[in-house]
Formats: structure tokens, sequence, C-alpha cells
């Protein structure tokens, strides 16, 4: 007994005020979305428990959940290696040797700044209008540019393009990150007579891969979570056709336009398992790949 | 849950703010009302002027206000409602209201009508609108109608005179497709934003047709016909290029921002909008506004209603309904609270104050106040609540809709979808 | 990579610097170049906000120009002065909330992650996976749950649910970027250290902190950003408005039903950006600053 306690006594000390978060502030909120989710509750008046019709409805007749998933997945599959390779090549010209690094910095990280905010609505619509910027340019090439917004098959295009131009958090880790390998390291592969191609698969990647594959967990859970782009350039429909009904954004219309809170509730818990079997996917791989040099076995 | 009601009353210098934040408990001898609205910058400003008027008339009610963007009220609101706590006062809007009447979340005023609450000076029509199944519930504080607006400048350029060659009270779709090639021809611009996915416009041509949008069964009263009737007057104005490029106008469809209508944007002469909204928009533009009703079939039945902007409503969650319902009163009949609070929610339904405010109105406001006089005796009796459920036909409508403007699929195609999945969504509701 | 071969190369590698220093030159003016051409797509926005900043609210929609026609510069003081509070009000609440929360979740982050990196203890996986799931969860559907927990804790129309998550590790985010820096330190160092007798406190606060400062610098920078731009947390639990934050007052500028102020909105958000880019630009000079102590080692 005194041993398992002082075996534990450290670890536990350090996690309390998280665990204190955990029981006090988190884990009932989502307890409760839980049980919401097998409930009809239209907010005003208590739940009623349904079993699993909520479930059931979705997958069976649901056409929009459906359509939710797919554009959610495409986004995910495209936005984020898009954001990552960026990311790190902006991260990796940034990382030293530059005069007026700190500044280019912050204009990089510019975009992230302005958010979801209602000002980043109207600037995209004044970009990707047709006699807007982005065609303005391409018609300077010659080419007449598509209607960006109004095209379905275009307008997730648009908020791809969005997520990749906001690459500000995965730059400034990997820049953290480069700045953790040693210099000498580089060094001393040159005098190997390595190329920069070696270096940065011999070096940079093995060492930057704890970084990258926080990046990579992180930047896919968001993008299965994005919201506020699609949001707010689609007049919070996911207008035109569906094509921009993000899966979060047809669950906060759900919930908070027609006050289905316990079918909101399914969708989110459905996205959660979602979520979680990639995550799980990702750190089981990442035995493979992501190696933590400093620690034995 | 009223206990965690809490209020502060000290008015903390910004040293001591934050400690001041960390749950003080309130004194409660006061009568304590919240008021709760959306609002902007000019509507914040009258209204807590108009709350201090009536905190300094009133010994033993502290009124206090609080707003936020429309964008952000009704998800607060709904987290309120979950809570048990929203404010006693709240500001609503016309469609959102039935919902919120048959979910209880809002109460009767009868029991206050006369008592602590005044309506003698209001008009009928407005107390009809505020009131369900024989029971009174809202206060009306706006009159609102459907409204075109159009660019003077384009229209004066095209040689379109109203009271020569144009009724703004009585065109019909024909003359509104040649008066939108008349501009394209004179201006380069095109006449008329497109108005397929516009619900609005719909609604009212349905009334127009001898329809209604809801049956008296609560089922869904456009037929295939008048669907694709519709959609086939505007794809003939667009054809003739009456109005920007099909694709152009579908990547606005659902976007409700003012400064996305074209009038503002400049690519095209006439835009549709609710009258209340008439005076914001002409804050985002140089040309002056023109107001006109919407146009209508030559058979002219009347399309449009002239129903409240807004409501003031008293919640189940009030602790002190006799005093939340007598600044209820004095917030439409005072004639101090009135003349702050001015024309900015749109037109008073009380005739006296509408008569004090007369001399002191904006260029805009006297072109709202104008189009309402034109109007009466042109609209539309005001029909049964919409049911449960209509707000998500309504976008489905405007997401259907994309398919016509993009001439993906037919219209009788479309309009079938449309009416398939619009009766789903009210059997569902 | 041990650090006997680092020393080894060290000598060589002197040699190299003088050359790379000459290439680094020519290579520097092209990345330059490069650098240029791409801040100025990250820049446009903000001169386009810039430029709306400037313009009567007639003229932002009409004119597409990066040139105001007439300068307005009293949007700014209109701005400031344009809702019942003033914005001196609003920014030192953001302030308050803001500092608060980057304090509370660079220590407490930084507990939690110690304990997941460095420390032993039952249960750890489990754990490890539940604060995970935390980070899946789509916030729309806690947000009724949890809005019903702080009411009953007294806390709604107070700062402390925006505040008092920061100081338990709410952010799991945090946690995990640490976890993943703090793996990559040297284990040789925390067991020298307990050899001599170092508590795990004395470890983490003499040794762990101190080289981690680059991921503590962009935890922070996150944090700042994360906190002054939240605005869901702000429009659900603060109902009076000399409490409200920046962001909640910036989006009151806009009406659909009477008169808008884009003009004065777009110069507060213009002033609203400047504290976040100040603070990136002193705490991202930390990102480097740390790696030069830690070369130290």
């Amino acid at each position: 007994m005194e041993k398992f306690f002082r075996r534990n006594f450290a670890g536990y000390s350090f996690l309390a005020p998280w665990l204190v978060g955990f029981f006090l502030l988190a884990i009932g909120p989502i307890l409760a979305s839980l049980y919401l989710s097998f409930t009809k509750y239209n907010v005003v008046r208590p739940p009623q428990w349904i079993g699993w019709d909520n479930y059931t409805y979705m997958v069976q007749f649901d056409a929009r959940f459906w359509k939710a998933l797919q554009v959610t997945f495409t986004f995910v599959a495209v936005s984020v290696p898009a954001k990552l390779v960026f990311a790190l090549g902006v991260a990796m010209a940034l990382d030293k040797g530059i005069r007026a690094i700190g500044w280019y910095r912050a204009l990089f990280y510019l975009p992230s700044i302005l958010g979801g905010s209602i000002a980043v609505a109207i600037l995209w619509r004044q970009l990707f209008n047709y006699d807007g910027v982005i065609n303005s340019m391409l018609r300077l090439f010659g080419t007449d540019g598509p209607y960006w917004l109004a095209d379905p098959n275009y307008s997730l295009w648009t908020l791809i393009v969005l997520a990749v131009w906001q690459f500000g958090s995965p730059m400034l880790i990997f820049l953290a990150g480069l700045r953790a390998i040693p210099q000498e390291l580089y060094e001393a592969a040159e005098i190997d007579a390595a190329g920069p191609v070696r270096k940065f698969f011999a070096i940079t990647v093995p060492l930057l891969a704890p970084v990258i594959f926080f990046n990579l967990v992180l930047q896919m859970i968001e993008a299965f979570k994005s919201f506020s782009g699609a949001f707010i350039i689609s007049g919070g429909s996911g207008a035109p056709l569906d094509s921009l009904l993000f899966f979060t954004v047809y669950l906060y219309n759900e919930a908070f336009s027609f006050l289905r809170m316990g079918y909101a509730s399914a969708l989110a818990w459905v996205l959660l398992l979602i979520i979680a079997g990639f995550t799980a996917i990702a750190f089981w791989t990442s035995k493979y790949w992501v190696h933590y040099e400093n620690e034995r076995g | 849950m009223s206990q965690f009601n809490r209020r502060r009353f000290l008015q903390t210098t910004a040293g001591v703010a934050a400690l001041s934040t960390f749950g003080l408990p309130a004194f409660a001898q006061d009568k304590q009302i919240r008021h709760f609205w959306w609002g902007n910058p000019e509507r914040d400003k009258r209204t807590f002027a108009a709350i201090e008027l009536y905190n300094a008339k009133t010994p033993g009610t502290v009124v206090s206000g609080e707003s936020l963007g429309f964008a952000d009220y009704f998800t607060k609101l709904t987290t309120q409602i979950a809570g048990g706590n929203m404010p006693d006062v709240i500001q609503q809007g016309y469609g959102v209201l039935f919902e919120y009447i048959a979910n209880g979340a809002v109460v009767p005023l009868d029991d206050y009508v006369g008592n602590s609450l005044d309506i003698s000076r209001i008009d009928q029509s407005a107390i009809d609108a505020g009131t369900v199944d024989g029971k009174f519930y809202a206060l009306s504080i706006g009159a609102n109608s459907h409204m075109a607006i159009y660019n003077s400048r384009l229209y004066e350029e095209a040689g379109i005179r109203v009271g020569s060659n144009f009724d703004p009270y009585g065109y019909t779709y024909d003359d509104l497709k040649r008066m939108a090639v008349e501009i394209k021809d004179a201006t380069g611009i095109p006449g008329t934003d497109d108005n397929t996915a516009d619900y609005q416009n719909f609604s009212d041509f349905t009334v127009q047709k001898g329809a209604n949008l809801y049956n008296e069964d609560g089922s869904y009263g456009p037929t295939q016909e008048i669907i694709e009737e519709y959609w086939s007057i505007w794809a003939a104005i667009r054809e003739a290029g009456g109005t920007p490029p099909g694709q152009e106008s579908a990547g606005l469809a659902g976007v409700s921002e003012l400064s996305q209508l074209g009038v503002v944007t400049g690519k095209s002469a006439t835009s549709f909008l609710w009258s209340n909204q008439l005076v914001g928009a002409q804050g985002l533009m140089q040309d002056t506004l023109g107001a006109a009703m919407y146009p209508n079939t030559p058979d002219m039945i009347p399309g449009s209603v002239i129903q409240p902007s807004q409501f003031v409503c008293l919640t189940r969650d009030s602790q002190d309904p006799e005093a939340a319902t007598a600044y209820m009163s004095a917030f439409i009949n005072d004639l101090e609270m009135t003349k702050v609070l001015g024309l900015e929610r749109g037109i008073p339904s009380n005739s006296e104050v509408r008569a004090a405010l007369e001399p002191d109105l904006s260029p805009a406001e006297a072109v709202s106040v104008a189009f309402f006089d034109a109007i009466q005796g042109k609209t539309a009796p005001l029909t049964a609540p919409p049911p449960s459920g209509s707000g998500e036909v309504e976008q489905t409508f405007e997401r259907v809709a994309v398919s016509v403007l993009l001439g993906e699929k037919s219209i009788p195609e479309v309009a079938a979808d449309f009416l398939a999945q619009a009766n789903a969504i009210l059997r569902r509701a | 990579m041990t650090d006997t071969t680092i020393s080894n190369t060290a000598a060589l590698a002197a040699e190299y610097r003088a050359n790379r220093a000459k290439r680094a030159r020519r290579a520097g003016l092209l990345k330059h170049l490069f650098l240029i051409a791409t801040s100025l797509i990250m820049v446009y926005p903000l001169l386009w906000m810039l430029a709306s900043s400037l313009k009567p609210d007639n003229q932002i929609f009409g004119d597409l120009s990066l040139w105001p026609s007439t300068f307005e510069w009293s949007n700014y003081w209109q701005g400031w002065n344009a809702l019942p509070v003033s914005f001196t009000r609003f920014f030192w609440n953001s302030t308050v909330i803001t500092v608060l929360s980057v304090i509370g979740n660079v220590i407490s982050c930084s507990f939690a992650a110690y304990a997941f990196a460095r420390l032993e203890f039952t249960g750890k996986t489990i754990w490890f996976a539940l604060m995970m799931m935390t980070l899946m969860i789509p916030y729309h559907v806690v947000l009724i749950p949890q809005y019903l927990l702080f009411l009953n804790l007294g806390w709604v129309d107070t700062y402390l649910p925006l505040i008092v998550p920061k100081f338990l590790a709410g952010d799991a985010f945090f946690v995990f970027l640490m976890i993943q820096f703090f793996r990559q330190l040297p284990r040789d160092l925390d067991e020298a250290a307990m050899i001599d007798g170092c508590s795990p406190f004395k470890i983490y606060w003499a040794i762990i902190m101190p080289l981690s400062l680059p991921a503590m610098a962009t935890a922070a920078i996150f944090s700042f950003i994360w906190s002054w731009e939240d605005f869901l947390g702000p429009l659900v639990y603060l109902n009076d408005m000399n409490d409200y934050t920046v962001p909640l007052a910036l989006r009151m500028f806009t009406s659909q039903d009477s008169v808008s102020q884009y003009g004065p909105m777009f110069a507060m958000s213009i002033l609203s950006i400047l504290p976040i880019l100040i603070f990136f630009v002193i705490f991202q000079r930390m990102i480097i600053q740390g790696i030069a102590m830690s070369g130290l080692k």
C-alpha cells in the first residue's frame, strides 16, 4: 500500500489540477451530452428518452447527415496535409538567418489572427466574387475564373484555401520544434557532404517527428470540428447546395436554429467517435515513425 | 433557479473591475428587471438612455439592459432558456415568436392588460399580431412589411420615373422585367436582384396567387404549379438580362447581410428586404434609395402583409411580472422614452407616439413613413402563425432554389423535390 | 545522436561555418524575395481592413480600392465610443481575462504535461485518452450542459467560467503540446538530478521548465490569442455590457434591421489586433532565446 502510494504520489500531485478540472467541469457536460443524444430535447421541455431513435434516423433517413460527412471528410483530407506542408515549409524558411525575422513571422501569422471574424467573411466574398480580386488576377493570365462561391464544385475549395492560408499555429509549433534540433547535427551532416534533401529526411524529419505528429493529430481534430469559416461564409446555412455543410455547421443549426438539442448531441457523438477512431489510428502508427530520441524503450 | 440571478450594483472603477466580477451577492430591496434585445450601436445608446429615464422616474424598480448582436442573440437566449434564467423582458422577431409561445418560454400578458400594462392606444392590427389562440402575448414595437428598394439614380438614367411610367405600389412582374432590361441597357447594371432563392418574395407570390403558405390544417400551401410559375417568372427576367447571372445570385442565396445586397454592392438597381432595413441599407451607399412594394401579378391580389418587426415579450422566468409589464408599458407608451427610442426599431404601433415623432425624421426614415402611408389598404390580412418547422422549410427553399439558379436541374424537377422535402419536414416537426 | 558525436564534430563544424555564411547570403536574397512576395498575400487582408477602417460606411462595399478617397479618421474615435460602454473598458476586461488565462494555462498545463511525459503512475494511459477526448467533442453540444453547471455554481455573470478552467488545465491542446516537447528533452538530466536527491517538483522547476522556454512561449502565444479572440464563452457567460470583452463588442456594430457602423467596426478590429501583434513579436523572441539557453546545457 505504501509502495503504491509512493509510486503514484508525484504523478497524481502534478495531475491534480487537471483531475479537479476534469471531474468538476469537463466530464459532467460531456456525459450530459451523451445522455441527451438518446433523448428528444427542445431545451424548454425536459428531455424525453427515445433510445436509439436519433441514431437510427440519422443513418437511415437523414441525407444531410451523409452530405455533411462527405463535405467534412473532403475538407479534412485535403486541407490538413496541405496546411501542414505549407506550415513546415514556411517554418523552415523562417527558422534562422534572416533579418527582421520576427516581423516576417508576425506577418505570416496575421491571417490566423483574423480567424473567423465578420471581417473575414466580407473579405472572402470580395476576393472570390466573380469580379473579385482572384478572378481579376486570373484574367491577367488570360483565363476566366469560375464563380467560386456559387458553384458547389468550387465553394469548398475556397474554404480549403482559407484553412491553408491560416497556417499560423502549426507554423509556430514547427518553429519551436526546429529550434530544438541541435545545430551541430546539420553541420556534421554537411561535413559528410549531405545535400539539403538528405539533411531534411535524415535529420529534420526524424527529430521533428514528435512535433509533426502533434500537428497532424491536432490539425486533424480541428479540421473535423471546423466551424466558423464555413459558418460565416455560407451565412450559417452551408450554402450553396450544402457544399459548405460542415458537420459542425449542420450540428449547430440542428441545435440552435431548430432546437433539436438531442439530435444535435447524437450528431456530436458520431463525430466524436469518428475523430477518436482516426486519432487512435494516428497514435498506433506513431509507434513506427515517431521516436523520442531521449527516451529508452 | 432565481437564486443565481445575481446582479451587481457596484459600478466599479477600472482598478477593481476584475475583483468585483468574482460574484458579489446582490442587494435585493429593489425590484430587478432585465431587458434583453439584439442591437447595434445606435439602438443600444437609445435604449440605455430610455432605461435610464425609466429608472429615474420609477423609484423601487431597477431595469438593467443587456444587448448583443443579432447573430449571437438567439444562441444566448437558447442557453438561458435551458438554464431557466431568461431575462424578464426580451425582444422577439415575428418568425421565431410563435415557436417561443408554443414551447412556453414566453407567457401571456392578458392578466396585466388594464393594470400594469396599457395597450389602449396601440393599433388593433398590432394587438392581433401578438395574439395566439385568443391569448395576447407580445407587444409590437414596430411595423414591418416587404419592401423593394431601388437606386433612384439608375432608375432615372434609364428614364423610369415614379408617377409617369412607374407605379411603385402597383407594378407587375412583367413591368419589372421590362424596367430591369431598360436599366441594364441604359446603365450596364442589371435592373434587379434575382429573387429565385428569396423565400419572402415567394411567400408574397403564393398569397398573390390566392393560396396561403400554410393551410388551416398546418399542411404546406404552395402547389407544384405555383412554385414552377414563380421560378419561371424570375428565370424569364434573368434570361432577358434583367438580373445578375444566375451563378452570381446563387453565391448569395441564404446570405442575409445588408452589405451584400445588389443595390449596396452596385451589382443591381433593385433589391428586396424588410421595410425596417431600409435605413440600414441607405447608410451603406451613396446613391439615394427609393421604396416600392414587391411586384404583383396582373390580378393585383395583395400579397404583402404588415406585420410587427419586433415585439417585447414577458418570459416564463420573470420573477416580478407586475414590474416587468409596467416597464414594457412605459417602453411603448411613455412619450419621453419613445422620443428617445425614435423610429429605430420601426414604425411605432402607438398612434400618439407616431404623431409625436413625425417632425424629426431623417430622410430615409421619412421614405419609410411615406411607404407605410402608401401601402395602407394594399396589403393582405395577416395569416395564422406558421407551424413549427416553417423555419426549416424556408432554409430548404433557399437551398434547393440554387439548383434553379445554376440551371443544374429543370424547374419542375426542383419544385417537386422541394415539395417532398417541405412535407417531410412538417411531418417530422 | 548523443552528446559525444556532437562534441566530436564541433571542431570540424567551425570550419564549415565560414563557407556556409557565404552561401547563406546568396540564398538569403532569394529567400527574401520569396518571403516578401508571400507576405504580401498574407498582409493583404490587413491592408484591406485598414483601408476599410478609414472609409465612410457608404464607400466600403461599393468601392473596392485599397486607397480611401477620403480619410475618415473619425471612425477611430467614433468606434471607441460607439457603444454605451467605451472600448477602454472592453480592452481592460479582455486584458484581465487574457493575462490570467495565459498564466493559468502555462502553469497548470505544464504540470499535467510533466506528469504525463516524465512520471510513472497507474492509469496514465486512461487519463491521457480521456484528456484527448475533451478535445474531440464539438463545443456546441456541451455549451448548454456546461452553462447549467456554471449556473448551479453561481458563476454566471462573472469571469469565473472564463478563467477557472484555465487554471485547471482545461485546454488539452496545451497539455499535449507540452508533452511532445518535454519528451524530447534528455532524460539523463532528470535522472542525474534524481540521484542527487532532487524532488520531482525541483526537476520540473529547475530543469524541465527552463529547457522548455520555446514550448512555453508557443503555448503563451496561443493562449493569449485564443483567449483574446474567444467570443462564445464571454457571449454565454457575461450579461452586463460593462463586463463585455473586445470580440463581443465588435460583433455589436452590424445590424440586420437598422444602421450598421462598418467603418468604426473595422477601426476597432484593427485596434483589437494590436495587442496580439505586440505580444506575438515579444514572445516569439523567447522561442529563439530559449534555445540559446538550452544550447548552453
